[in-house]
């Protein structure tokens, strides 16, 4: 592990932008649709101006690492997404982690790679766009954390005594080069949590995978993915955990959507509501529930809402 | 004398034969420290997967040991192996390689053709995992209730070149061609003289 991979938040964001792109999640937008939508919500409050653009597609990353097809089409796709961003000499932050970490990989190849570099420009030149490496690529948690002091001072609801476990996602860890921490040993998204009155909950298997990363869960639910997330959450559960926050919606799906079928099997219930990092942020400055789309999780956030003294509807 | 593999004793680069497209350039550098394997949440449970194990036969041009096996396809890809690996070797990468090896000579389709569905239903929607009917009506649903479109707002545009693009780099005729009829048995390997969780 090399430690100046690690950079801080002032460096990494210099200065805070005016307006941001915005990168459209599949899953983000079509399971938990009110990620994007809390993302929105707490952007607003900071006063930073959203593009988002219906030309985006998918980062194509996911099928590509179940080893569904060669990279060459991923090549392409990143190129011509980012070819979208570039046009708008804006910086793209994403909000899931496979979209942030297979467009930082692959942009990372395009650009070390000058023979994929002109083979991407080539396919993408039929369609009229042209990459040429030029914006950054971030997640918004580093936003979150930069604005750290601003989120703060704009909270409405204390956190006070919600024990929160994180799940900081494989595929942001995993990167190599400029990000907020020690992927070895993660803390900032409990010190952000702490800082809104929070209790963070440094649980045994809290870096361990969603499990759900590139397909296991289509094709080894039961021989992998199910033993693995059952140590998971057994581990949250006797920390004390009152709910999950991801940065993920694709870890969102594993961990929320698989907690019935691990108390079918294992006659344990978790009931670890889990939630993005954004939303709990939403709810922590006081966006309405209604606006951060809880309906989409399958374990309900009922005790949260509760412990929080927010009331339904509001 | 126990007869024991030496690298040298083979040709050179052989984990280029794995490595087509140059995206693992340092496997060479690898300590054999084995911090992938005690980070790994498959090996844990699965012990016969070992990622040390599988770069030191890549490297000895051995990685057809690997082709026909059930472990290969366990990875969950959550690069655990490259957080914390002391030479940045970026083995989800080699993973990826050596299961289109296997899927080349058809082992392992089974654990492809799923992801042959979603990759072709990708290609019309510019979206992965857009559900049939029925989940989408579940999700138009919770859009109409935040107050924001029906649906994600992509544009025509988008899913005309998103598959055009499927089309331009020989994709959709890899994802036409991946039957599994011609299926191959795969099982574990690896399992005299180690320590097998199953």
């Amino acid at each position: 592990m090399n430690e100046a991979r690690v950079i801080a938040p002032e460096e990494l964001i210099p200065s805070v932008p005016e307006t941001i792109f915005l990168f459209r999640s599949c899953t983000g937008s079509m399971e938990y649709p009110g990620t994007e939508n809390a993302i929105k919500e707490v952007l607003d409050k900071l006063g930073i101006n959203i593009v988002m653009d219906p030309d985006q597609t998918c980062c194509s990353g996911y099928l590509l690492t179940c080893s569904a097809h060669k990279p060459e089409l991923s090549l392409a796709v990143t190129a011509r997404n980012l070819a979208i961003v570039e046009q708008k000499n804006l910086d793209t932050y994403m909000f899931c982690n496979g979209c942030y970490g297979y467009n930082r990989e692959l942009a990372h190849i395009l650009k070390h790679n000058p023979a994929y570099m002109q083979m991407a420009n080539d396919i993408i030149a039929k369609q009229g766009y042209h990459y040429e490496g030029k914006t950054g690529i971030f997640h918004v948690q580093e936003l979150w954390y930069r604005l750290k002091k601003e989120l703060v001072a704009r909270a409405v609801v204390p956190l006070n005594g919600l024990k929160v476990g994180v799940h900081y996602g494989c595929h942001y860890l995993a990167q190599q080069y400029q990000i907020l921490d020690d992927g070895g040993y993660p803390t900032f998204q409990e010190e952000l949590l702490a800082a809104f009155g929070a209790e963070p909950v440094f649980y045994k298997e809290r870096q361990a995978c969603c499990g759900y990363s590139v397909g296991r869960g289509f094709t080894h639910k039961e021989s992998v993915v199910q033993p693995h997330l059952f140590k998971k959450f057994k581990s949250a559960k006797e920390a004390g955990v009152d709910l999950m926050t991801t940065t993920c919606p694709g870890c969102n799906v594993g961990l929320d959507r698989e907690q019935p079928n691990l108390a079918k099997r294992y006659g344990e219930e978790f009931d670890i509501p889990v939630i993005d990092l954004s939303q709990l942020l939403g709810l922590a400055l006081g966006v309405p529930l209604n606006k951060l789309g809880f309906e989409a999780n399958t374990v309900p956030l009922d005790k949260v809402i509760e412990k929080l003294g927010l009331k339904k509807g509001e | 004398m126990m007869p024991r593999e030496k690298y040298k004793d083979k040709a050179e680069n052989l984990y280029k034969q794995v490595d087509a497209y140059n995206l693992v350039e340092n496997l060479e550098t690898c300590l054999a420290c084995g911090k992938c394997v005690g980070n790994c949440p498959v090996a844990s449970l699965n012990p016969s997967y070992n990622p040390r194990q599988i770069i030191s036969d890549v490297m000895s041009g051995e990685a057809r040991r690997w082709l026909d096996s059930e472990e290969i396809w366990r990875c969950f890809w959550c690069a655990g192996c490259y957080t914390v690996c002391p030479n940045d070797i970026h083995f989800p990468l080699l993973m990826m390689q050596i299961r289109y090896m296997a899927v080349e000579n058809n082992w392992g389709l089974k654990y492809i053709m799923p992801f042959k569905r979603f990759a072709l239903r990708a290609r019309e929607d510019g979206l992965t995992f857009a559900p049939s009917e029925k989940g989408r009506e579940k999700i138009k649903r919770y859009r109409r209730n935040l107050g924001v479109s029906e649906w994600p707002e992509i544009s025509a545009k988008a899913q005309a070149e998103y598959k055009e693009l499927f089309d331009l780099t020989g994709t959709t005729e890899f994802l036409e061609k991946l039957s599994d009829e011609a299926e191959r048995p795969v099982r574990f390997k690896y399992l005299e003289g180690r320590i097998v969780g199953e």
